[in-house]
This record gives C-alpha cells, structure tokens and sequence, in this order.
C-alpha cells in the first residue's frame, strides 16, 4: 500500500509559492513599479548578503537586518530555507539529477566543508573590504542571472516569434494582445549583452552539476548553505530513526536530495546536510523515520569546521582578497568603466553584492555586469553600456531598487544633476567632421536643459568646389553629466563617434553636482 | 532537562564573552547607522516622480484681439487653413475644426483612427512645450470618438524615457483615456518595412504597419526649435511611426518630405498655444519656452507648417522640409494663395 506523501505535497506547495512569489517580485522590478511587498525582499532575506555587505561596508543596513529571520529558522529548524524556500534549491530539484543507486549510497565527506569555507571566505573577504565573491550567493547568482541572461534571451525568442506570426493577418490580434501583456513585464526590447555569457556559464554550471548528483550545488558549494549548516547543528528539529523498526532497506538514504543521511550511523541524518525535506519520512515503508522538536538549550557540538580549515579559510581570504585588487599595472582610479549616477568604485566595492536588481530595473539595459579586465575586485559590479543603453533622464530606479545603497537612492531632482562621466567627440569618425554632411542627432538627443552639446557653423569649401556650411557639435563640459543618450543614438556604424568616458568629476565620490548657466 | 552546576555556569561564561565580544565587534565596525534606512514596503516609488516646476515667470505672449470672433462666422465649410487663437485649448480646437468643416468631414462612423501627437521625451509636462498639449490632444479624440469612429487610438514612440512614462508625464494619457481614446505603445514587432513610391532621398523604411491601415490619420504636432530641421513641425512630427530615426537624419528635409508623401495624414493640427523657442526638441527650459496661444488647422500639412513657422518668425522658404514638401505637391507653402481664416475664440 502506497501511503499517502503527505509532507510531499505540504513542501511542493510551499516550495512553489515561494518561487511564484519570488518570480512575481523579479518580473515587478521595474521602473516605477510600487507594489505591496519590496521587490528586493529576498535579498532582505538572504543573511549571507546581508552580513557581507554590512561587514564590507562597516555598516548597518537596516532592511537587511531581516536575515536575521532565516538566521533563526536555521538555529529552529535547521536547513529548512534550502529545502522549502530558496528558489535556487527549488530550480535544482526540478533540474534532472543522477538517481542515486544502493551502491554509491552517498556518505558526509571532506568535500562538503567547502561550502562553509567558501562561507569564511566570503566574511573574512568582506572584512578586508573585498565584496567579489559574493557571486557565489545563489539568490544573487539567480536574480543577475535572471535578468542579464535568462530574461534577455527569452526576449529575444518571444520577439522574433511574433515579429514572424505577425506576417499573417489573421493571427495579427492575438499577437497584438500577447504582445501587450508581456512586453516590458517579462519581454522588453532590450538585447542580449554578448558578454554576459560568462554569467549564463556559471549559471548553467550550477545546474548542470546536477548531472553528477542532485542538489550538488547545496551540497558541496553553497556558501549560504555553508553558513545555514553551522547553524543547524543546534537545531531544535531532530531526524529520528526507531531502531527498532528500522529494516534497513536503505530507502531514505537513497531518497535524500542531498544525501544527508548515513547509512553506516544507523541511517542518522547530519542536520549539516539536510535540508529538512522530509521525504525520508514519506518514503519509509516502516514508519520508522520521525523529526522531533527537541526542548532545551542548544547543544555544544564538536566544532565543525576544525581550526586547521578555519586558519586555512582565513589564509586564503587574506590571500585572495589583495590578489582581487590587482589592477594589472593600471591606477584603480583609471577605470574606464562609467558607473550609475552617484555610485563610485569605492561605493561598489564595499557595499554592491552582484544582485543584479539594478540590471533588472534599468529601463533602457544600459546597466550590465562590469567585466574589465583591469580591476577584478569589482567584477560584476554595475557598469553603464552607453552603445546598449543609455541613463534615461526621466528614471532614478537603480538607486531605489539597489538593497544596499551601492547605488546612491536620489531623487529624480538630484539624479539629473548626478555626473556619470563626459562626453567626448572623436573628430576623425564624426559625420559632420569626417564627411561635411549634417547630422545633428547627438544635440538633439541630449536631455540637458539648455543643451550640453552646441552646434557651430563651419563654412567650408567642398570636394566638387562649392562652397557649403555644416553643424559641427561641440560638447561643453560643465554642462555634460555623462548619460550617454548621444552615444546611444549617434548613426555611426560600428563604435559610436561621441563617447562617454568617467571624468575627473564623476570619478571622485560619484557626482558633483553642475550650476546651471555656467560656461565652457 | 537537567543540566549541572559546572554545565551552567561554563554555559553562562560562553553566553556572555560571545555577548561582550560581539560588542567590541559591532564598535569595530563602526556605527553608519541606518545607511539605508527605509523600512518602505515598496522600494520602487512611482514614475513619474514629480519635478518641481519653476513658476513660469514672464513667459511673453503674443498680444490676443480684444474681441471673439462670432460663432455664426466660424462656420465656414472653404477653409484651407484656419488659426484660432484664445486662451482655451479646447475650446480652440473645436473651432478650428469646424471652421475646416466639422470633423464629420474626417471620421466617418466605424473608422480606425489613429492620433499622432509629439510625445518625443518623458522629462517635462506639458508647460515645458517639449510634447503636444493634451488638452488639445483630448479635445480631438473626444470629436473623434463623438464622431462614430470604431476606434481612436493615441501613440508615439518617445526617444527619452519609456512610453508609458512619457505617456503620463504628459498628460495625455490621463486626457485620451478620459475622451474614450486608447494610448497604444508602438511594438517593435509591427514595424514593417514599407516601399516609398514617390520617394525622391528614400524609396523603402520600416513603418508602423498599423498607421499604414488605419482609416484616419491626424496629425498633432507641436511647434518647436529643432538644430537640424530648424523647426519641427506637422511633417517632422510624421518621424515618429518609423525605426532608425539616427540614420534618417542625412538630408533631412527631403526624407522628412518623402515620408510625407507616404503617410499623408488627413488632417494636420499644430498645437502653437506653447511653442518652444530654442533647444528643442526636449526642450527643459522655462525660458525658451513662449505662449503664442495659436492653434492651426488644415487638411493640407505643408500650408499648416508653413503658417506654424511664422510663428517663429520664420517662412516657409527658411525650413528645408517646407520647401521639399511644397516641390513634391504635397501642398502649398504660398499662404497667400489660400483661404485663411483667423478667428477668436
């Protein structure tokens, strides 16, 4: 008789309801978009992220003071975030994993104290000022892979299926009307970054380790699941098996998504490893398998994990943390990268946590996921593609949006006085300069009031001997913030003839702010 | 549960140095407190967030007739171009429409019409005469809709900010939605591209396919300063129903005038009751910004754009898009050779 699977169905539901919500909250991140939760709540969840920036920043970050919730869900009921609420846990138990036979019965191994080392690793960085690592966070690594790849690509798919329905006639509405209903929630016009693979490589990676065993990523890597293991070895919630009934069939063992339990320790469950999911009690034939709340005080166990590892973790972060500021000969004050408007590099590097938030809400996808070759340490960090997407004048949404105040929140007001950088006129490839032909589009398209850009009139004789005028731009550099709208639009094919590269103001502390009527 | 005295007080003693160490490490750390402090259920406030205006202090004004012209004047079924001045927006357009013959002349009952004001950028209201005034928006879909059309639909494709913002922010989504007008986002997906038969610069763009197929095309610009096309008007206005508007910018009046002859709106009505002065077209400067308080209304684009330039004080013959429009035969720019009425409302 197949008994009922309750605890089954009771996780699936609840399992389901968090990833819908989570979803839900990915595909409201948009510019303007009040809802009646915050957009980046599970990241005010995530107490991994949460610590590491506070730690980084020297800071405390209220909103994410939550992760103190998920902190004591651990200490209660052990890893029951991974098994119950994580949507990247959620994602790999529906990724197709390796069954796992009765012969290679999994055991508790060396391996599985990487993923609280990589959990040290990230802290002690963190204390040393250097945020990179954080990537390995799985709900950041879900949100920036969500939004610069997985959402993206989709569009792209989306788009070129209706473009191609919509030859026919008859289907015209319906295309019309799916169209409307998903375009700027889950589709928008914005193209795939090319670079951006490197994100989708590793999140692919993630998922297709479950090739080798399922939930291989929280078992051996996540350093979430690292820092939520320590705490569960004082969980109230304890894995219990009645000898007496137990007939050793091996079926939990076999069952468990992250093989927790050890066959050789009469089928007793390492609460480092499981993630509560209870379909070991659904699947005992016997009955035998049982979580019981425990009173009492926690426990005091032999401390996981040993000091040798913990000196190792600390050498590590000590070495790892300096090699990340290497900036390969160049002064990290170069960067060539232009940053949202009031973020600087030194605001990044102690507070942004690669969680891809701002990449989501960024109307125009100018922000992507910075990959300069020259300063590692802000890897990831966001970055503004003018030739993909320029700072739209009328949005401030990637300061509200970002959880830690990487990204400065200002308000509209403030925001279009923000200097990201200047522009800068390359005379050998722009139209008017290069060809004497009119062009204009970079003046008309800068939002400045009152114009960063001016137009001069040269007269000039021309190659067939007549003598003719063209509108030459000139960019007025006190008046420039930096936004990119006419690198975006100029029509030079190939690289833009107007780009727009961090200045001296833009670089120091992220945006002064420009006086109105003052001269070039 | 029973625990020994030596058990509790080694208990006690970790509880407290991990207390009295988690102090020090909090001191260490350093105390920014509330660096982001908002616990706000939504983080994400809503757009358009309000920019403060600056009082519009002194913007000068063309000096208005003492007197209304009379209603029983105002109908007058051989007007090619009518100029209402007044003080009203709506109240301008009605009539402008009427003295061109009523609307009934433009929208049959059961037509798709398909409303094309300037939303061009989000940045601004309306008092910043960067996009079309939506009253005067509003007032055209209302006779539209009064006139039996099936559908009317409003639509522009904003090269700052996205549709929907730059529809609010306007003011003319409220204004349509509020006459039984739809606002339409114009899909990437309906851009086709689309021959030019009597293309002289251009003989194929890509176009909004659904502008093609509509029955009725209006045409509602609003007069501005533009650095190329040095205004932009009824037939630059015409650019916002097509992709690669960069690359269009090479002879600009002459491809502005073949788009023209493409689309050939059936009626043209230029919002002048705000016109931009100079550093159009997004314009952002209270300053440059004049209340000339003129509405013009023709069948005929190039003689509404012409009479629009005057207003500048410029002619025809000043904006190379008049003059390629007028050697086409898309329409007159020789104001004197057609019937003009000026009224007063």
């Amino acid at each position: 008789m197949k008994r009922l699977k309750k605890w089954y169905w009771r996780r699936r539901t609840v399992q389901i309801l968090a990833l819908v919500l989570f979803f839900y909250l990915l595909l409201g991140t948009s510019q303007g978009n009040t809802m009646f939760l915050p957009q980046d709540l599970f990241f005010r969840l995530d107490p991994l992220a949460g610590s590491a920036a506070m730690v980084a920043s020297r800071s405390f970050i209220v909103p994410m003071l939550l992760g103190m919730a998920v902190l004591l869900l651990a200490v209660a009921t052990g890893r029951s975030w991974c098994g119950w609420l994580c949507p990247l846990g959620t994602a790999l138990d529906w990724t197709p994993s390796r069954r796992q036979r009765d012969s290679d019965v999994p055991k508790a191994s060396q391996l599985r104290r990487v993923k609280e080392v990589f959990f040290l690793i990230i802290l002690i960085a963190a204390a040393f000022g250097s945020l990179t690592l954080i990537i390995l966070d799985p709900i950041t690594l879900l949100v920036r892979s969500a939004s610069s790849v997985v959402l993206p690509v989709l569009s792209l798919f989306v788009t070129s299926a209706e473009t191609w329905l919509y030859q026919f006639s008859f289907i015209q509405p319906v295309v019309g009307w799916f169209d409307g209903l998903v375009r700027n929630t889950l589709i928008t016009d914005n193209s795939f970054y090319l670079p951006n693979l490197t994100v989708a490589a590793i999140f692919i990676g993630v998922l297709a380790l479950n090739a080798i065993r399922s939930r291989f990523w929280c078992r051996y890597l996540c350093p979430l699941g690292g820092l939520l293991g320590l705490l569960s070895k004082m969980t109230r919630l304890k894995h219990q098996v009645d000898h007496g009934a137990c007939i050793s069939c091996r079926r939990c063992a076999r069952i468990c998504p992250t093989g927790a339990i050890e066959a050789e320790k009469q089928f007793h469950a390492n609460p480092t490893e499981c993630i509560t999911c209870l379909d070991c009690v659904d699947v005992c034939p016997k009955n035998a398998v049982s979580f019981r709340w425990k009173s009492g005080l926690p426990e005091l166990q032999r401390y996981e994990p040993s000091r040798r590892q913990l000196l190792a973790s600390l050498g590590t972060a000590v070495i790892v943390a300096p090699l990340l500021h290497f900036t390969a000969g160049v002064d990290r004050k170069e960067s060539l990268l232009v940053r949202p408007p009031g973020s600087s590099e030194k605001l990044l590097t102690s507070r942004c946590i690669r969680c891809g938030l701002c990449l989501k809400v960024c109307p125009t996808g100018g922000l992507q996921p910075s990959q300069s070759t020259t300063v590692w340490e802000n890897l990831w960090t966001p970055a503004l593609v003018s030739r993909v997407g320029h700072c739209d004048y009328s949005c401030n949404a990637c300061g509200q949006i970002c959880p830690t105040g990487a990204i400065p929140d200002l308000t509209l007001a403030e925001k279009r006085r923000t200097v990201m950088g200047l522009a800068s006129i390359d005379e050998k490839r722009c139209i008017p300069f290069a060809e004497g032909r009119d062009c204009i589009v970079c003046e008309e398209m800068c939002p400045v009031p009152g114009k960063a850009i001016v137009l001069e009139k040269k007269t000039f004789v021309n190659s067939e001997g007549k003598k003719t005028s063209v509108l030459l731009p000139r960019v007025r550099p006190h008046s420039c913030i930096g936004c990119g709208i006419c690198e975006h639009y100029c029509p030079v094919r190939g690289e833009s003839a107007i780009r727009v590269f961090p200045s001296a103001h833009s670089l120091n502390g992220g945006g002064g702010q420009r006086r109105r009527g003052q001269s070039t | 549960m029973h625990i020994s005295r030596r058990e509790f007080i080694r208990r006690l003693a970790v509880i407290s140095f991990a207390t009295a160490l988690a102090g020090k490490l909090l001191a260490f750390l350093g105390c920014s407190l509330v660096e982001k402090g908002e616990l706000t259920p939504s983080t994400l406030k809503p757009s358009p967030e309000a920019v403060p205006l600056a009082p519009p202090a002194a913007i000068p004004a063309l000096p208005l007739p003492t007197a209304p012209t009379p209603p029983s004047v105002v109908a007058s079924p051989d007007t090619y171009l009518a100029v209402v001045r007044g003080n009203n927006p709506s109240d301008m357009v009605e009539t402008a429409i009427k003295a061109l013959g009523g609307i009934e002349r433009f929208v049959k009952p059961g037509d798709d019409v398909i409303i094309k004001p300037n939303i061009c950028v989000a940045y601004h209201s309306y008092e910043y005469a960067a996009t079309t005034n939506p009253e005067v928006v509003g007032t055209i879909v209302k006779l539209c809709v009064g006139a039996g059309a099936r559908r009317v639909r409003v639509m522009d494709q904003p090269f700052g900010g996205t549709p929907e913002q730059a529809y609010v922010r306007s003011g003319i989504d409220a204004a349509v939605k509020s006459a039984g007008g739809t606002m339409e986002v114009m899909s990437r997906v309906k851009f086709r591209d689309t021959p030019i038969p009597d293309g002289k610069d251009i003989t194929r763009w890509q176009v909004y396919g659904d502008v093609l197929e509509a029955d009725v095309l209006i045409d509602v610009p609003i007069a501005k300063h533009h650095s190329l096309a040095r205004l932009t008007l009824g037939m630059k206005n015409l650019m916002g129903v097509i992709l690669n508007r960069g690359q269009f910018h090479s002879n600009l009046g002459q491809r502005i005038a073949d788009l023209t002859s493409l689309l050939k709106p059936d009626l043209t009505i230029v919002d002048g009751v705000r016109i931009l002065m100079n550093h159009g077209p997004s314009g952002g400067d209270l300053n440059d910004v004049k209340l000339a308080n003129t509405i013009i209304a023709s069948r005929d684009i190039v003689a509404a754009d012409a009479y629009a330039a005057t207003l500048f004080g410029l002619t025809g013959e000043d904006i190379p898009a008049i003059r390629a429009g007028a050697q086409m035969g898309l329409g007159t720019a020789d104001l004197k050779s057609v019937k003009i009425e000026e009224l007063v409302v």
